[in-house]
């Protein structure tokens, strides 16, 4: 409200309290604020936590986050495979964090670069070890099986999950042949399709050749016929705990 | 007997003492006044935005921690509605939009102990030339130099880093200065 100064501004003030215009909002009212805000920033931080796990857990499932082992090539099939999707909530997620928390004298008392690096830091750091825990793993299986309600088995699936480059294959070593191994590509529709990948004396084999059934491996390389790849580096993917 | 602290006097208004608040607006009415006229430059004008100053002031009064300092909280009320009153004025400028002061760390500032005469010289430049600095740098300067703030109050009124206080107020006084030498420069032109 606005009324005219007649006798002095502390006059008009004190006339229009007297009178009841204006009222005192109670404390209840400003201790319910300050829960929400604080509710909010941290199911904010939690949100950006389970994010940046799910990111890392599936780059690390699709074996992506090893191929920078293979060199340039592989960095590159690393950028290709980045969620994009889920890096773009990690951007909503983290404005709408910084927003709930600037107005708290440790965020506004530091320059805005150390609060986000800080942030992004606890973040990041905090992500990478939820994914090394079973959590999203135990959670994928139990979205393939049908066992989680929709809105979380969505999580697991497209669009979130970025596909794979076309040149990054991954799955399980079924058959060792002479000069390669026969893999079941895990981005095949059904999940079940074979790849045959054959090794050449350039092939980047960061951790040997010794391949055997059953492990889990990237490949990123060429197709040279239908179901055939050479490949341009090879390696195990590195399993979770407990798993 | 010693006066009444301003926090003692707010927990009475919170507790139900409307009139006190009375006592709160005698106290700050003035320097809340000056500190309006400095950033609004419009008598009017800055008479209205502290009367809503004072009105928002009495709304939030149970928001108040009276662990920490009343003063600082009403100025921040206070620079709240300068800039409300700054927007509406240049609607189609920017008048606080993101700063990159705030951004970066900065050096601790180590030129807080003025010298009397640059203290001086400071004060008359205000007197002179403060028209001519942007907002962002005019209110710390009006906070140091004509509210006797220091850096923490003024950082925790701005809410922006104590570093970040002292860069603009020594680019304020920079500007100050600027402003100073140009004005001079044509006063003597104009005599010749």
């Amino acid at each position: 409200m606005n009324t005219k100064h007649t006798n002095g501004v502390g006059d008009d003030v004190m006339k229009a309290i007297r009178e009841g215009h204006v009222h005192m909002r109670p404390r209840w009212h400003f201790l319910l604020l300050s829960a929400l805000t604080l509710t909010g920033a941290i199911l904010a931080f939690l949100t950006l936590l389970y994010i940046v796990s799910l990111g890392v857990f599936f780059l690390r499932d699709s074996g992506a986050l090893f191929a920078p082992s293979f060199g340039a090539r592989g960095w590159l099939t690393l950028l290709r495979s980045l969620p994009w999707l889920l890096i773009g909530f990690v951007v909503i997620f983290f404005v709408i964090l910084e927003y709930l928390v600037k107005r708290y004298a440790f965020v506004y008392k530091k320059p805005l670069l150390l609060s986000v690096s800080g942030i992004l830091c606890i973040v990041f750091i905090g992500g990478v070890a939820i994914a090394r825990t079973p959590l999203h793993h135990t959670m994928l299986v139990s979205a393939r099986h049908g066992f989680l309600p929709a809105p979380l088995s969505a999580l697991y699936g497209h669009p979130l999950r970025q596909t794979s480059p076309d040149d990054m294959y991954h799955g399980q070593i079924v058959d060792v042949i002479q000069g390669g191994f026969v893999l079941v590509d895990e981005d095949t529709e059904d999940g079940h399709g074979t790849t045959t990948v054959l090794l050449t004396p350039r092939t980047r084999l960061p951790y040997g050749e010794d391949f055997t059934l059953g492990e889990r491996v990237v490949v990123v390389g060429d197709e040279v016929a239908t179901g055939t790849i050479q490949a341009f580096g090879v390696r195990e993917i590195d399993e979770y705990p407990n798993q | 007997m010693s006066e009444e602290t301003d926090e003692a006097i707010a927990i009475r208004v919170q507790q139900g003492q409307q009139e006190a608040f009375g006592e709160l607006i005698r106290r700050y009415s003035a320097k809340l006044s000056r500190y309006a006229r400095k950033f609004l430059f419009d008598t009017e004008d800055a008479q209205d935005v502290i009367q809503d100053v004072f009105i928002k002031a009495y709304e939030n009064i149970q928001s108040f921690d009276a662990s920490r300092r009343f003063s600082p909280w009403i100025y921040r009320i206070a620079h709240n509605e300068f800039v409300n009153a700054l927007k509406k004025r240049q609607a189609s400028r920017t008048v606080f939009a993101f700063d990159i002061d705030t951004l970066v760390p900065h050096l601790a500032s180590t030129d807080t102990a003025d010298s009397a005469a640059l203290e001086r010289d400071v004060r008359a430049a205000i007197e002179n030339h403060l028209e001519t600095i942007a907002p962002k740098y005019k209110e710390p300067l009006i906070l140091y130099y004509l509210e006797d703030m220091d850096y923490k109050e003024i950082s925790d009124i701005l809410q922006i880093p104590v570093s970040t206080v002292g860069v603009r107020l020594a680019r304020a006084r920079r500007m100050l200065q600027e402003a100073a030498k140009n004005d001079k420069h044509l006063r003597d032109t104009n005599l010749l």
